[in-house]
């Protein structure tokens, strides 16, 4: 019986065993994404996905990484820290992966980022554009520009409208509040008046009371950022309520609520968003458009894109997957320029993008058009 | 002025149906069950399934009001029935853990996303001021209906004289006669159907999601609390109190204590107004506004 139980035990032993080892074939090399592919930005993060796909594509073609051809595991975080966390463990520890890429909002890529920095993994963020991103770590890298950068253009944008007194509307984490007090200083610089800021908390059934806190001050305009299907309640609620037909509302980051936001509720909208420029933007369209039928999801699938596409020329110019060899090489490519699909990615001494196309968007129909 | 307690209001009717029915129950059996707070996500997320199965609104909304009622019946006889047997507080415990199951089972079926059911848009409604949605007139009408109703099915009907016999004594209450186990059973039905029509209201007028019933748990205890467990129509009065408190804390303009304009709380801090309410209550009026049989929550 004892002998029964021992060789069973064993058994179970060995199974274990066998469930540790990777599931990925030996002849493939593996990177690690984590990206919301559920929760209110899913449609953002369904966006990344396909800049990633389009990207693993790419590099396949063009010979894979080190040899092998390129497969990138992909985690949804749920649009939860914590569980962005567990999946960031599993691709270190499970998949050993040599470096992961990740997440989308800042609340989350923060915490994302200082696990893997602890943890001694590289690193690249594709999407968060908070300031307090610069403070990651050492292992981190960001390809997309922070948002002192984003602020001072949305600042310019809505002067350049006539809108001199606006309300602030952001969320309250990582992001919102660094979009809060960046625009808040830039746009005082330039001669407007911020004269009030709220800041909601996500995930509430409704954003009523916070519309009708903003409505209080009556400014000129309605300056405000929210993710995907937040950012669609926000603007119906600001439909039903009757605030949106009577000022105008700017979208910080137009992209991130857009496509979410039936027409009906976004009539005369418009923002700002990351942009796209050269030849290399102009091909990852229209790889995109032939794959998948439709025009960009977000602005962020390029960055997805271009954050794959980076780390596999550094893997391939380190030579290994060593973590020092992968972090001196991401320097030296950061220093010397990479041309992606958003332009030219250079890294600056923080690790993070030094200049950063951004385009003006004004809302047709269901459709997000830039213009000039 | 106006604005205010329209908002006021409509917070209230949100609170008052799940807090009834909370008290209501909780007269008979003597247990607050935690769990109804997720019936109420269960009856929302139901009725926005069905209607994305091709059922109309009014379709979908009743018949996932019925499905909750029997699924609040079931619990009962499953869960709480047994536990009872064993001691109050070990039945709160078990609705506690029945809660976080539904809440995950919510998070698998549904995910974190927050969903709305599909409605015509409305133009908004200017009243004295006051912004107002249709959807908002609606349901809070079908709030005061479906309390009015149950205001009367108590006072007035046979089934309410009984629930109240079966509320003060029960075991003389089954002396004479009475059924307990079938008045309870049906008022537990009642409960699952309130609480239900509580979350579709809410489905009504803003979106859903997995984390609806947590935020509601602390306002609807207090309301129910407030207006004496086991009081069940005087938490109506509890649900208005708390809606008040909270619409002070996110309405009032302390712009001028902060040297700005315009400056408000922020909205979340709205369930501070519940703690502390909640908190001066259980120290210094611990059976409620009102003086009921309950001595102690």
């Amino acid at each position: 019986m004892d002998n029964k139980l021992l060789s069973l035990a064993g058994v179970l032993a060995l199974g274990a065993l066998f469930h540790a080892v990777p599931a990925v074939a030996a002849d493939e090399f593996t990177l690690g994404a984590i990206i919301p592919l559920s929760g209110a930005s899913a449609t953002t993060g369904e966006d990344q996905r396909r800049g990633i796909e389009l990207a693993v594509k790419d590099v396949n073609a063009k010979g894979g990484v080190l040899g092998k051809p390129l497969k990138v595991i992909i985690e949804d975080s749920g649009g939860k820290p914590q569980t962005a966390i567990d999946a960031a463990k599993k691709l270190v520890s499970v998949d050993k992966v040599p470096l992961v890429i990740g997440e989308y909002s800042s609340g989350i890529t923060i915490p994302l980022g200082q696990y893997l920095v602890q943890e001694g993994i590289p690193h690249i963020n594709p999407a968060s554009t908070s300031g307090l991103v610069r403070k990651i770590g050492a292992t981190s890298h960001s390809m997309v520009g922070l948002d002192n950068v984003s602020t001072e253009f949305a600042a310019r944008d809505v002067l350049g409208h006539g809108w001199k007194n606006v309300t602030i509307l952001a969320m309250n984490n990582a992001f919102g509040q660094g979009v809060a007090e960046e625009f808040r200083k830039h746009f005082e610089a330039k001669g407007g008046k911020v004269l009030s800021t709220v800041m909601y908390t996500l995930g509430q059934p409704s954003y009523r009371r916070e519309l009708q806190q903003i409505e209080a001050a009556k400014p000129d305009a309605y300056v405000f950022t929210a993710y995907g299907t937040e950012g669609a309640l926000i603007m119906q609620e600001a439909f039903e309520l009757g605030l949106q037909q009577e000022k105008p509302f700017y979208s910080i980051l137009i992209t991130m609520m857009n496509k979410d936001t039936p027409a009906e509720f976004k009539k005369g909208l418009i923002g700002m968003d990351v942009g796209y420029l050269g030849a290399g933007g102009e091909s990852y369209r229209k790889d995109y458009e032939a794959a998948y039928k439709e025009g960009f999801l977000s602005a962020y699938g390029g960055y997805a894109h271009d954050a794959v596409e980076f780390a596999a020329a550094a893997i391939n110019k380190a030579g290994s997957t060593d973590h020092a060899a992968v972090l001196k090489a991401i320097d030296e490519l950061g220093k010397q320029g990479f041309d992606g699909a958003t332009g030219e990615i250079k890294l600056d001494a923080d690790r993070q993008r030094t200049s950063q196309p951004y385009l003006k968007f004004k809302v047709e129909g269901a459709k997000l058009v830039p213009y000039e | 002025m106006f604005q205010f307690f329209s908002d006021a209001l409509l917070r209230a009717a949100d609170l008052a149906l799940i807090a009834v029915a909370l008290s209501a129950v909780y007269s008979l059996i003597r247990f607050p069950n935690v769990a109804l707070v997720q019936y109420a996500v269960v009856g929302a997320f139901l009725a926005i399934s069905l209607q994305s199965a091709g059922l109309g609104l009014v379709a979908a909304a009743a018949l996932s009001t019925l499905a909750v009622g029997a699924l609040a019946v079931l619990f009962n006889l499953a869960i709480f029935e047994r536990l009872l047997k064993v001691e109050s507080s070990i039945a709160l415990i078990g609705s506690l853990a029945l809660s976080m199951i539904l809440s995950a089972v919510f998070l698998l079926v549904y995910g974190p996303t927050a969903y709305r059911l599909q409605l015509p848009v409305l133009a908004p409604i200017r009243l004295m001021g006051v912004r107002l949605t249709t959807w908002q007139l609606w349901t809070l009408g079908l709030s005061v209906v479906v309390l009015a109703l149950f205001a009367l099915l108590l006072l007035r009907t046979r089934l309410g004289a009984e629930m109240r016999a079966v509320a003060t004594n029960a075991p003389l209450a089954a002396a004479t006669g009475i059924e307990t186990r079938r008045v309870t059973n049906i008022v537990v039905f009642l409960s699952g159907m309130m609480a239900a029509i509580g979350g579709i209201t809410l489905a009504l007028r803003g979106s859903v999601s997995i984390d609806m019933g947590t935020n509601l748990l602390l306002p609807v205890f207090a309301a129910a609390i407030l207006g004496g467990l086991g009081n069940a129509l005087s938490a109506i009065v509890g649900a208005i109190v708390i809606a008040l408190a909270e619409t002070v804390i996110t309405n009032t303009n302390l712009g001028p204590l902060m040297g700005e304009a315009v400056w408000f709380l922020p909205a979340s801090y709205a369930p501070v107004a519940s703690f502390a309410i909640l908190v001066l209550f259980l120290l210094f009026r611990p059976r409620g506004l009102f003086v009921s049989e309950v001595t102690r929550v």
